[in-house]
């Protein structure tokens, strides 16, 4: 009895799952680095994250030089 | 494909970019932000909003140290984002892209969304250092930029599709998009925030920044294909007994 070993290259086999997946790291950290102006936080600490701005703040230098608009 | 994989093989290509992204910040666009926050902080002393003293300047220069450590992580986070975006694109295009090896094909994809989805909306709404831009508009700027940006690459998308069902040229689907494009960067409204700054200090930032995001879209690239070709999550092996 002999073994053959044969390589395929899925054409279509693009997995639903692993797109969800990146779409959700691609919405997510956009929203993080580009957009966010306390949102996330406020689901923890209410009004008082749009004040603080913590993420904003964080990612400040890179959303400027990333090309985002900012004040 | 092997999903596993392949998710983790686009997010670390991603990530590894974007780290790279943001230590070339630190040398070429940390300047030019140093510089406008000094500005900004030359403002506040003039208003009488902060006092000049030794106060400010050590919780300023802490606060800076911060925000700084913060361009690294924040390039892995935006990194890993656009990456992902990349990643699903390659995977459905990777066939139909040109070149021979999977390097090659990567590197095209990156300069194709390099311009699509950067080099164009920036040459239509810039990015600007702080002290340019009201925050009262922070929010329509926001949308205006990601709007172009979701019509440049959708369009470029359309446009590519679009030839290939009508088994056109691909020239023609280039023109088709560059008149797309072009109109639209004619009809979207301008950026109406006053310039306060110098040109000279705007246009330094503008292209150290566009700089080290083209190095991104490089790295990117690179980083993928390297990955792919090495570890090929779109190969199967399967075994067979005779």
């Amino acid at each position: 009895m002999s073994q053959s070993r044969q390589i395929n290259v899925s054409k279509n086999g693009v997995p639903v799952i692993a797109i969800i997946a990146l779409a959700i790291v691609f919405s997510a950290g956009l929203f993080v680095v580009g957009f966010d102006q306390g949102h996330i936080f406020s689901l923890v600490y209410g009004e008082q994250a749009f004040q603080d701005m913590y993420l904003h703040e964080l990612t400040h230098d890179m959303r400027h030089a990333a090309g985002f608009p900012c004040h | 494909m092997k999903t596993f994989l392949f998710v983790i093989i686009v997010i670390a290509s991603g990530t590894a970019a974007g780290v790279v992204q943001g230590g070339m910040n630190l040398i070429f666009v940390e300047p030019s932000l140093d510089q406008a926050i000094g500005i900004e902080n030359q403002h506040l002393f003039a208003k009488g909003e902060a006092e000049d003293n030794s106060e400010f300047w050590i919780k300023y220069d802490g606060y800076r140290i911060w925000q700084k450590s913060g361009q690294v992580l924040a390039g892995a986070i935006l990194g890993a984002s656009i990456g992902s975006l990349f990643g699903i694109v390659f995977a459905f295009s990777k066939n139909s892209l040109p070149g021979k090896t999977t390097v090659q094909k990567s590197l095209i994809l990156a300069g194709i969304m390099w311009l699509t989805v950067y080099l164009i909306p920036f040459l239509k709404y810039p990015g600007n250092p702080p002290g340019v831009g009201e925050s009262e508009t922070v929010v329509l700027r926001g949308i205006l930029y990601l709007t172009f940006i979701a019509l440049s690459g959708f369009g470029a998308l359309g446009f590519y599709k679009l030839s290939k069902k009508l088994k056109t040229k691909k020239l023609i689907a280039v023109a088709g998009y560059a008149t797309f494009i072009g109109i639209a960067f004619i009809v979207m409204p301008q950026n109406h925030d006053p310039i306060t700054l110098s040109m000279d200090l705007i246009n330094s930032f503008r292209m150290m920044s566009a700089f080290t995001v083209s190095v991104y879209w490089i790295s990117l690239g690179l980083f993928l294909g390297f990955l792919w070709n090495y570890y090929k999550p779109d190969k199967e092996i399967s075994s067979s007994f005779h």
